[in-house]
């Protein structure tokens, strides 16, 4: 019978039923295999109320979706171009260097290559970059950031860690500054390459620092200044619990966008509000349905028994590290962020604590891995929506991503076996 | 919209209606939960109050702007998925593998929501409270009303994929 089961599940989640169904349908069953009565799965599911922090996922992700909604990429672009345009190969370190920024405001929630690569590419190719380079370069940048408060990705992976209760605590905020180093690490990469890759190109640069271009680049974007500071400012100091920061971004960004710039109409707001909650409430349902399957394999010890399986192959915690690198390149790239977040941290972590590897250090590496599997062939997602947005064939795509991916392999190599880099800032 | 050329075309003018009603409680949910939220932040920091079921109340509505959000996103099946099975395959074998995926989805959601509907009767039963005077089940009565609608939108899927 629970064979039977198990068959029809893993049948419908390839066919393509969501997931939050096939999660439902396994925690349902794993609870009929323990005699458990059924309706311990809505009871498990609304305990998504007891966790104050989830709170901080639909208003982040509002604020991410009116953000792109409006004209702050230009804006957001004119500033650092107006600061960092004189560099050499200025405007390449522009887009990565704004890219990072706005996945962070948006809380990573994938609308960067939409909002910011419509608006890089063509000026990329302009200054003269090759168009290889500026496609490759753009649709990599659209998952850089992940690491940076308040990404929502992170927010997760610290509430799933948090409810498996495994190896020494940490906070959101811990790993949100467990962040910093390692993103710094792949922006440095990144731009050193892009120098070195440019060196001889025919490249322009923007005109030189100029006093009167950044204040007018400032004044344009005047409103959403303090935002970072708000929000990096208030969650890294401290002075802001994660969804105190986000009820204020919420609002402060509503306010901005309507009444101060008047990007958005308020009557066009309700429409940017239920197109972002109808990709939160999937999210957060799937938490919910994940947290009760999770409570079922910790009963049915199957984390422990992975550690023993592995324990009895691998020894040390570098080859661990390497194994978990390649396994997570590949999951990157063929599920979705959030779907491999809470399939695979209830698994990994227990191992990984067994290994004696830093739970935040974990999440740092996972989440750097997601970010490249995002757009790793064949089936990295940015892929496929910067070949529908910027209309290239998928094949172009693949042949422009790839040096950017070496570099960023590079980097998340550095941040993976040396956990110094995340770790510095928090213990 | 999956509802062209098909035998729901008499009940369009029904559903469109239908959809704005869901569109605008889904809105009006978000905009109370910012603007609860937001008020609690202001006033725990500057005025050192707050209203004592107000932080119980938004983590409420965080459940309910969830399920509202999954009962939207069933209209056109824009729920997340791993599907790598349906990638390889010809289109005729998509289309037997979309119906039953979304069956399969129908009967969980109809599991659910009956299970669903045992719980928030128990909490009835008992008379619980989630905050000032507002009694669990009624919050809770989100569960097994989304269930049961993102069920019903995906029987229809069965017959009639989007």
């Amino acid at each position: 019978m629970t064979a039977l089961g198990i068959v029809v599940l893993l049948a419908a989640a390839l066919a393509g039923a969501p997931l939050i169904a096939v999660l439902m349908g396994a925690a349902m069953l794993g609870f009929l295999a323990s005699g458990i009565d059924l309706a311990a799965v809505p009871i498990e599911v609304y305990r998504i109320v007891d966790t104050p922090l989830l709170v901080a996922l639909p208003l982040f992700t509002y604020a991410g979706y009116v953000l792109a909604e409006s004209n702050t990429s230009q804006r957001l672009v004119a500033v650092v171009e107006s600061f960092f345009g004189w560099l050499p190969s200025g405007l390449a370190i522009v887009s990565f260097a704004a890219c990072a920024l706005f996945t962070a405001l948006t809380g990573a929630s994938g609308v960067t290559i939409v909002a910011l690569g419509a608006l890089l590419l063509p000026a990329l190719v302009q200054a003269g970059f090759g168009e290889r380079f500026s496609l490759g370069l753009v649709t990599s940048s659209g998952s850089l950031g992940l690491l940076l408060a308040p990404s929502v990705p992170l927010i997760l992976y610290g509430v799933i860690a948090q409810q498996i209760d495994a190896g020494p605590s940490f906070t959101i905020v811990d790993l949100f500054k467990a962040g910093l180093i390692p993103l710094l690490i792949m922006l440095a990469c990144l731009m050193g390459w892009t120098l070195w890759a440019q060196r001889g190109a025919p490249v322009q640069r923007t005109r030189a620092v100029d006093g009167a271009r950044i204040r007018e680049a400032l004044v344009a974007a005047r409103w959403e200044l303090p935002l970072p500071v708000v929000v990096l400012g208030g969650i890294y100091s401290g002075y802001f619990a994660i969804s105190e920061a986000a009820a204020v971004t919420a609002v402060y960004v509503t306010i901005a966008q309507t009444l101060l710039y008047r990007d958005i109409r308020l009557r066009d707001l309700p429409a940017v509000a239920v197109k972002a909650m109808v990709m939160v409430g999937g999210i957060l349902l799937i938490l919910g349905v994940a947290m009760a399957f999770t409570n079922f394999l910790v009963d049915a010890e199957v984390p422990q028994r992975l550690f023993d399986f592995m324990q009895a192959r691998i020894e040390s915690p570098i080859a661990f590290l390497a194994l978990l690198n390649i396994l997570l390149l590949a999951l990157g790239a063929l599920l979705d962020i959030f779907a491999a977040l809470v399939i695979m941290v209830p698994l990994i972590l227990p191992v990984a604590m067994g290994y004696g590897i830093d739970p935040v250090h974990l999440g740092i590496v996972f989440l750097a891995n997601m970010q490249i599997g995002y757009f790793t062939p064949p089936v990295g997602m940015n892929l496929f929506i910067a070949s529908y947005r910027f209309k290239k064939p998928v094949l172009a795509l693949y042949a422009a991503c790839w040096p950017f991916m070496v570099v960023l392999l590079l980097a998340l190599l550095l941040i993976t076996y040396v956990p110094w880099f995340s770790l510095a800032l928090v213990r | 919209m999956g509802l062209e050329g098909s035998d729901l075309e008499g009940a369009k003018p029904f559903i469109r209606v239908l959809r704005r009603v869901e569109d605008g409680i889904l809105a009006l949910i978000l905009a109370a939960m910012i603007a609860l939220a937001a008020y609690q932040v202001i006033a725990r920091n500057l005025f050192d109050t707050g209203l004592l079921w107000g932080d119980a109340l938004v983590r409420v509505l965080v459940i309910w702007v969830a399920m509202i959000g999954a009962m939207v996103a069933s209209r056109n099946d824009d729920h997340i998925r791993i599907d790598v099975l349906a990638r390889f395959v010809s289109p005729h074998w998509q289309g037997l593998l979309k119906r039953f995926a979304n069956a399969f989805t129908c009967a969980v959601m109809g599991v659910f929501a009956w299970h669903s509907t045992r719980f928030v009767r128990f909490e009835y039963e008992d008379g619980t409270l989630a905050f000032a005077s507002v009694p669990a089940w009624a919050c809770e009565a989100v569960l097994p009303v989304g269930a049961a609608v993102i069920g019903l939108r995906y029987l229809l899927h069965t017959f009639d994929p989007p």
